[in-house]
């Protein structure tokens, strides 16, 4: 009411109320006080936002112009009654009484709000000042941008000492150190016009720092603090960063040592807190905000000397690994891995994903000090393996003890984290991107040469020896540092093997042997037969060791390969570490720069040999696929056609003829169900899947020559697996993995080809499953899987109409496009679509985005469909309008917008599917009308609306005339009657874009407006 | 003991093993274990290890393929699992007895008449569409010297 009063008169009605608040807050009972700052937090609440509060029937331009009267008088008038209250707070000393600490609370929660207060601006459009006062409304609160209105608040010498001074009287309070901790964070973004004086901005900074400096340095920071203080740091780096190098050097200097410190003492913190599970992370968030803070310091604050730099970063990385170390060299709690039987590891938690983020930074900073940080680490891999090399031989006589089984646990983490950090020292991540060697470190290893530390001589005796029975060269001081790491890790490798052949492999652990994998790759990635043209400046030490023309590099590359077929063989039953194998094998091959030097050893021709003597059904899911992938993936890099041809057969032959031996089976359909024949099949359909996700633009042709055939005859399996849902599902991936990586390169006769096939096997699916009823409480879990994977396969057809990157074309008129198919399939499992399968949100996002995306690309061949098909696609359109979640409802209207600028411009208004969509107009200004379409979906569904009713100009008159006559009451009648003229105020029927704009913005003060008398429940 | 060996009983007809081993680590998500001496179809599978640098242990939750019940079991990776032959026909209906057994006939053309009519809804459905007069298959499951009909579908085999 205060609000709709003060668009009126301006706000002299509220600001009478509020001098009447605040004299009731100054002089008035206690009681009374807190019920005055209640009124002013209601009031506030009041202007907070302008997008979600249409409850009031104001359109939302009136409740921006509210909004920012309010801010710019009252709010501010507010925010300096609640700072004089609170200098007067702290004028006493705690403990305070009840009464007291309960006024302060609400007194901080008020000047928190107005810090957090999402401020207007006049430049952004509407939509994204919904997301800003959402943005708002979550925990990450904006930053504190104001206008050059607030700079005598603001610049107030006496503000920024006053709220550090509330905070260190009330960090005891719990209930108050939080909101007044948040003030702090916000001033600490100050930001926007008020800040553009440069002087009064410094002289805030140093004020802040000064203040910040004396708070921190005098106490240690508190567990539930971290995050705040955390944040500070980070928002001051975030909005000051190029004001830091203004100030003093001292304050520079003092500044850098305490963000070290706080980061070393969170770090320290994190460890502790990793031990105790059950309490909150806030130090491993706190330390996570640090590093952050660092990435911008080490790029951006260049003023700094190198020295202290230097010292800044070598603390933060020594603490780094001393708290992932154990005792004696680290203070990692010896205890962590000791949580008995249940170490739950999934694959997207293990630590190199859980601690990514931290990891990089500190391989960032780790980078900027190599001097120091490579030496530690190889230092650590090799004492490590000291101990290592020590142990097998006693573990190998008599079975360990207890102590002498956790100390080797230890060894091992020790190990892990020290491959973990090495690993983002040397690379850098590289999604996507060429992996190359960042610049500091090839600068560093030709430093070394260049200085006769480090010479190629030593280096390539250290690659020489990593046999684990070969003895530590003696000129291994000698060696280049970035090798020296390599050298440890592949030394690694080898005693694992050794280990393995002294019948000692279960006492390895896998954890280790992932990490070793996972690092190669990477190493793999950068430095194995780098690219020379891509560097500037290079190595020759590097590149003697590891460039092409390198004996070394060969050396190297059979000694990865050998490893990548040890695992395979002698790790089957540990899935992650496999995982980590095939995707280090993957990788080694994915450019034909490096795999051309790879295809023909002798490595790579036994690798492929012991594939294919693996047993049936003793690999763990998924992994065959990624050999088979490596293998098509390496066969690339053959430019002569006969080697590629030779290349392949090698490898796909074997296939076809398993394949073809089993369907030649007379018996087939007997012993189809015996445990070795379906071994055999699940094998090669993952071999299948492989070879469809290696395929390239250069090797798809000659691989759809060797799987067009198998799928033509895949689908007898179909029809014999029916009841094998393993089997039936691994078909369906094929065909969805053929679509999904070949289609896009195939010529029109084999896309033709491939369509077919799909087709038929989506059919012959369809025909397994319909009008078909299994018992259990799982049996529509696993029809989702299924029918996610045939609409995953007619998603991946379909995009052969948007992305097709084969040039061929066709002497042969090819009639059948991918959208044909697609619809043909879809036709055939609707049927199989049941509202109980929709209700798993991921297959129903599946299905209608599949609707949309056909629609997108054809709505002609949509609007053609026979009818009973087309009734059913409109029944299940309407079912997502009111079932479902606001994805699927945004889905719908995209469809049927689209549906309907389709009908309108080829003004095929009279057709069948015209007709269809017809009450559609209906429905949707119903749902919206009735407030059953959530409000953020009102302005996608007044578009949708408003072409609707270009299409059914005579529906939509009918309907307005219904609705008014259908109300009782004449005032009703005659204000709807008024709003529906306003609606359609300068608006023309043409479907454009500007119409439907305009359309759109008095639909919006539409609702507002009828949905104010019109909505009586 | 006694449970382990219950596990490898005999179906009367084939002589022939009711499981045979399989590495735990090879199972997939999705096909058949045996769970607690019952036959039961894997609905979820995860990895878990002993200790941080143990070895892998499977984490399955199954399902018995003829009472639905739920089962869960942790062994490591390493481990041989029993897998439950599992076989499925499919047979037409010709007559349902009153008391409840299904007269079925297979594709050549041999007559059973030992199974009763499945409970819950397969069963219900089964009701209504032979008494609608319509041609229905049944999927019978057959494991561990059990039988039952555990799907129906209407034959549209005929009219193609």
């Amino acid at each position: 009411m205060v609000k709709r009063a003060s668009i009126d008169d301006n706000g002299r009605d509220r600001a009478t109320i509020l001098q009447e608040v605040e004299n009731l807050i100054v002089n008035a009972e206690p009681d009374k006080k807190l019920l005055g700052c209640n009124i002013i937090e209601n009031i506030m609440q009041e202007y907070a936002s302008t997008v979600k509060s249409t409850d009031v029937g104001l359109s939302w331009e009136v409740h921006f112009k509210a909004k920012k009267q309010f801010e710019g008088t009252d709010l501010k008038r507010i925010f300096q009654f609640c700072i004089y209250l609170l200098s007067e707070v702290v004028k006493n000393d705690p403990p305070y009484s009840d009464i007291m600490v309960q006024l302060t609370r609400h007194l901080l929660q008020i000047t928190e709000r107005v810090l957090v207060w999402g401020y207007v601006s006049p430049i952004l459009p509407k939509r994204l000042i919904g997301i800003y006062e959402s943005v708002y409304e979550s925990d990450q609160a904006p930053a504190l941008k104001l206008n050059d209105g607030w700079s005598e608040i603001m610049f107030n010498p006496d503000l920024v000492p006053l709220m550090f001074q509330v905070f260190w009287k009330v960090r005891d309070v719990d209930e108050l150190a939080h909101h007044s901790l948040n003030c702090l964070v916000q001033l600490a973004s100050l930001s926007g016009g008020i800040v553009n004086n440069e002087e009064s901005r410094m002289k805030y900074l140093n004020s802040y720092l000064v203040n910040f400096l004396n708070l921190i340095s005098n106490t240690t920071v508190k567990r539930k603090e971290s995050l705040g203080i955390s944040n500070i740091v980070k928002k001051l780096v975030m909005f000051y960063i190029s004001d830091f190098s203004k100030l003093t050097n001292p304050l520079q200097e003092t500044l850098l040592d305490e963000f070290t410190r706080l980061t070393c003492h969170f770090c320290d913190g994190a460890t502790h807190d990793e031990a105790n599970t059950d309490e909150d992370n806030f130090f491993y968030d706190a330390y996570d905000n640090m590093l952050e803070a660092w990435t911008t310091l080490v790029a951006d604050f260049t003023s700094i000397s190198d020295e202290l730099h230097t010292s800044c970063a070598t603390r933060i990385f020594n603490n780094y690994v001393q708290c992932h170390l154990a005792t004696p060299d680290g203070t990692r709690r010896t205890d962590i891995s000791d949580t008995g039987g249940a170490y739950e590891e999934n694959i997207e938690d293990n630590d190199r994903t859980k601690y990514k983020e931290q990891l990089q930074t500190i391989g960032l900073l780790s980078r900027t000090i190599l001097q120091h940080s490579i030496p530690v680490l190889y230092k650590i891999l090799e004492s490590r393996i000291e101990v290592l090399l020590a142990t097998l031989p006693v573990m190998q006589q008599r079975a360990m003890n207890i102590n002498e089984a956790n100390s080797l646990d230890n060894l091992f983490e020790d190990l892990h984290w020290a491959i973990l950090i090495a690993g983002h020292v040397l690379c850098m991540e590289c999604d996507g991107e060429t992996a190359l060697i960042p610049s500091e470190i090839t600068h560093h290893s030709s430093e070394m040469a260049k200085n006769s530390i480090s010479n190629i001589e030593a280096s390539l005796k250290a690659l020489a020896s990593t046999d684990a029975k070969a003895t530590v060269p003696d000129n291994l001081e000698q060696c280049d540092p970035v090798i020296r790491i390599g050298y440890n890790v592949m030394r690694l490798c080898s005693i694992e093997e050794a280990a393995i052949n002294m019948k000692l492999g279960h006492l390895m652990s896998p954890e280790v042997g992932s990490s070793l994998m996972w690092f190669l790759k990477r190493w793999c990635l950068s430095y194995l037969l780098p690219e020379e043209d891509f560097y500037q400046q290079m190595s020759p030490v590097l590149l003697a060791c590891l460039g092409r023309d390198s004996e070394c590099s060969k050396l190297i590359i059979s000694f990865l390969l050998n490893k990548i077929s040890a695992n395979l063989y002698c790790f089957q039953t540990e899935p992650i570490l496999l995982r980590d194998t095939v995707e280090l094998f993957s990788d080694m091959v994915c450019t034909k720069q490096k795999s051309v030097y790879i295809i023909k050893t002798n490595s790579m021709a036994k690798l492929i040999t012991l594939t294919e003597e693996i047993q049936p059904g003793t690999l763990p899911p998924n992994i065959l696929r990624g050999v088979y992938k490596g293998l098509v993936l390496a066969g690339a890099c053959l430019v002569d056609p006969n080697e590629s041809t030779m290349y392949y057969e090698r490898i796909l032959n074997p296939l076809k003829i398993k394949f073809k031996t089993l369907l030649g089976q007379e018996n087939l359909a007997r012993i189809c169900e015996d445990e070795r024949v379906q071994k055999i099949v699940i094998d090669l359909l993952e071999c299948f899947i492989g070879v469809a996700k290696g395929s390239q633009m250069a090797t798809v042709e000659i691989l759809f020559e060797f799987i067009a055939p198998i799928l033509s005859e895949i689908q007898v399996f179909l029809n014999l697996y029916k009841h094998y849902q393993v089997i039936v599902q691994l078909i369906l991936e094929v065909f969805g993995q053929c679509a999904k990586y070949m289609l896009c390169y195939l010529r029109p006769l084999d896309s033709k080809k491939l369509y077919e096939s799909s087709l038929a096997a989506v059919q012959e699916y369809a025909k397994c499953n319909a009008t078909r009823l299994t018992n259990g409480q799982f049996a529509e879990e696993s029809s989702c899987q299924d029918l996610s994977l045939v609409l995953d396969l007619l998603t991946f057809i379909l995009s052969k109409d948007c992305i097709d990157l084969c040039t061929k074309t066709c002497d042969e008129e090819i009639t059948m496009t991918a959208s044909d198919i697609s619809l043909f399939g879809l036709k055939f499992i609707m049927p199989l679509m049941t509202i109980e399968l929709l209700k798993f949100p991921n297959l129903c996002a599946q299905f209608y985005r599949l609707l949309v995306l056909i629609n997108d690309i054809y709505p002609e061949k949509i609007a053609g469909l026979p009818e009973d098909m087309m009734t059913n696609l409109l029944r299940c359109i309407e079912l997502g309008l009111t079932n479902f979640g606001s994805d699927i409802v945004q889905a719908c209207l995209d469809f049927i917008q689209g549906m309907a600028s389709y009908l309108f411009r080829h003004q095929t208004l009279q057709s069948p599917f015209a007709l269809a969509l017809k009450p559609f107009l209906k429905l949707l200004m119903d749902l919206v009308l009735r407030h059953q379409i959530n409000s953020d979906m009102i302005s996608s569904s007044s578009t949708t609306i408003y072409t609707l009713i270009c299409c059914y100009q005579e529906e939509y008159q009918a309907l307005v005339q219904n609705l008014i006559q259908n109300q009782s009451d004449s005032l009703v009648a005659e204000r709807l009657t008024a709003a529906f003229n306003n609606l359609m105020f300068n608006v023309q029927f043409t479907c454009e874009r500007h119409a439907k704009l305009r359309f759109r913005d008095n639909f919006d003060k539409f609702i507002a407006n009828v949905h104010g008398f019109l909505l009586v429940k | 003991m006694a449970d382990i060996d219950d596990t490898h009983f005999e179906t009367g007809d084939s002589g022939a093993s009711a499981t045979y081993p399989m590495q735990c680590s090879a199972l997939r998500k999705n096909g058949f274990v045996m769970l607690k001496t019952r036959p039961c179809k894997i609905v979820e599978m995860s990895t878990s290890k002993t200790g941080k640098h143990g070895h892998a242990k499977v984490h399955l939750v199954g399902i018995d393929i003829f009472s639905g019940k739920k089962y869960e079991d942790i062994c490591p990776s390493t481990h041989n699992m029993d897998v439950p032959h599992v076989k499925r026909e499919d047979y037409q209906l010709t007559d349902i007895s009153d008391d409840g057994y299904l007269s079925l006939m297979s594709d050549n053309g041999d007559l059973r008449e030992d199974l009763k009519i499945p409970e819950g809804e397969v069963g219900a459905q089964l009701r209504t569409e032979y008494d609608a007069g319509k041609d229905i298959l049944c999927t019978v499951l057959k494991s561990c010297g059990e039988e039952v009909v555990i799907a129906v579908k209407t034959n549209t085999a005929l009219d193609k």
